[in-house]
């Protein structure tokens, strides 16, 4: 029988709600387009966060693309990788025991890539801001992109309430040292 | 570093250290978990005082002077720092306009004032909740400042926008950019204890 502190419980169940709720947001935000461009007298078109990367590949800009692919689709499915084996790994000592510094790493790069998914609402709040000629050129946001910044904030929270003391509740602590 | 405290407590892993003293760049580690816990500067006991005005200095041409300039068909336009936030306000995306003004404006300039704020405090031994409150307010505060990432964000605009419109960097950016270098600069500078986080009943975690 699992007797969780009031606190530990807390951090995990929290932690784990805000989790599901950005995988449930990462469909919307993979499959919606995120802007609209319309520029006069060209084909004007909904541009989904996929499609993005596509076009930046198309304009020979590999690298660019490779920036965006990482921030946009691996930094988040990486992060919710890493939250559901610290969340398993909280929950089962088995998972815990062997190698608690090994996940401590793994909460401390969770916690560092989180801000970069940031990346695409970042360059699409820009480009609406800035891309505003009425007629000739304008860029709008689209529901997509709400749906990303939900997974990058969900995420981000979910990171933030977990608590990584629970990985080492095992793991008995070495006298106070200088 | 001389340290402000007698013991640290490493946020990742709960262990507690004697507070080290540490010579410029020396780095002290948690025994047990091996995380950073403090590290010592090369620089100076004034020079995250010096990044964090330099920084602050730096905000008010950022969000003053033009961000960039775009043309299209004859027509210019100026955008501001700020146009950002305002793009998704005004498009109904209200929240996430808070978010980017939040992530790219407030939390890096307001982090900066905290250091600034820290630091001054700090020499005239204010009221002794005040330092390790604001403390706590600055790791918050950081976890949200995202000023690299909107410069990148900004820059793969500018790649995409080449083939639409003609775009000129304007001094704005060069400030924001001056701007999130030296808030960097004095966050990784300042002498910080590691990420508090309330006590954490762990004895009462067991299993049977």
């Amino acid at each position: 029988m699992n007797i969780w502190a009031p606190r530990a419980s807390a951090s995990t169940t929290q932690s784990a709600a805000l989790a599901v709720a950005a995988v449930v947001m990462l469909v919307p935000a993979y499959t919606l387009p995120v802007m609209h461009l319309g520029i006069l007298g060209q084909h004007s078109a909904d541009t989904t966060i996929f499609s993005g990367v596509v076009q930046l590949w198309q304009q020979g800009l590999g690298g660019l693309a490779a920036i965006v692919f990482t921030a946009s689709f691996l930094v988040p499915l990486l992060k919710l990788l890493g939250l559901a084996w610290l969340l398993l790994a909280a929950n089962r000592e088995k998972f815990r025991r062997r190698r608690p510094r090994l996940l401590t790493r793994i909460y401390g790069a969770v916690d560092f890539i989180g801000r970069w998914s940031m990346l695409d609402v970042f360059l699409v709040a820009f480009l609406c801001g800035a891309v505003q000629f009425g007629q000739l050129a304008s860029v709008q946001p689209r529901p997509g992109v709400a749906a990303f910044g939900a997974v990058v904030l969900l995420t981000m929270l979910a990171t933030h309430r977990f608590d990584p003391r629970l990985l080492w509740v095992d793991v008995p602590a070495t006298p106070r040292t200088t | 570093m001389q340290p402000d405290e007698p013991f640290v407590t490493c946020p990742l892993c709960g262990q507690t250290h004697a507070a080290p003293f540490l010579k410029p760049g020396q780095r002290a580690s948690c025994v047990r978990c091996g995380s950073l816990l403090a590290e010592a500067g090369h620089l100076g006991p004034q020079a995250p005082l010096v990044f964090a005005c330099t920084g602050l200095v730096l905000a008010v041409p950022a969000l003053l002077l033009p961000f960039v300039t775009l043309s299209k068909f004859g027509k210019e336009r100026t955008v501001l720092l700020t146009d950002g936030f305002l793009g998704f306000w005004t498009h109904g995306f209200a929240p996430f306009g808070a978010a980017v003004l939040i992530a790219g404006t407030i939390a890096p300039f307001g982090l900066l004032g905290l250091l600034a704020a820290l630091y001054v405090l700090g020499k005239r031994n204010p009221a002794p909740a005040l330092l390790p409150r604001l403390r706590h307010w600055a790791h918050q505060v950081e976890y949200w400042a995202m000023p690299e990432v909107q410069i990148l964000g900004v820059l793969v605009a500018f790649f995409k926008l080449g083939s639409v419109v003609n775009v000129t960097i304007g001094p704005g950016l060069y400030c924001y950019g001056g701007s999130s270098l030296f808030t960097l600069m004095a966050w990784r500078s300042f002498k910080l204890r590691p990420r508090e986080r309330r006590p954490f009943r762990a004895a009462a975690v067991a299993t049977s």
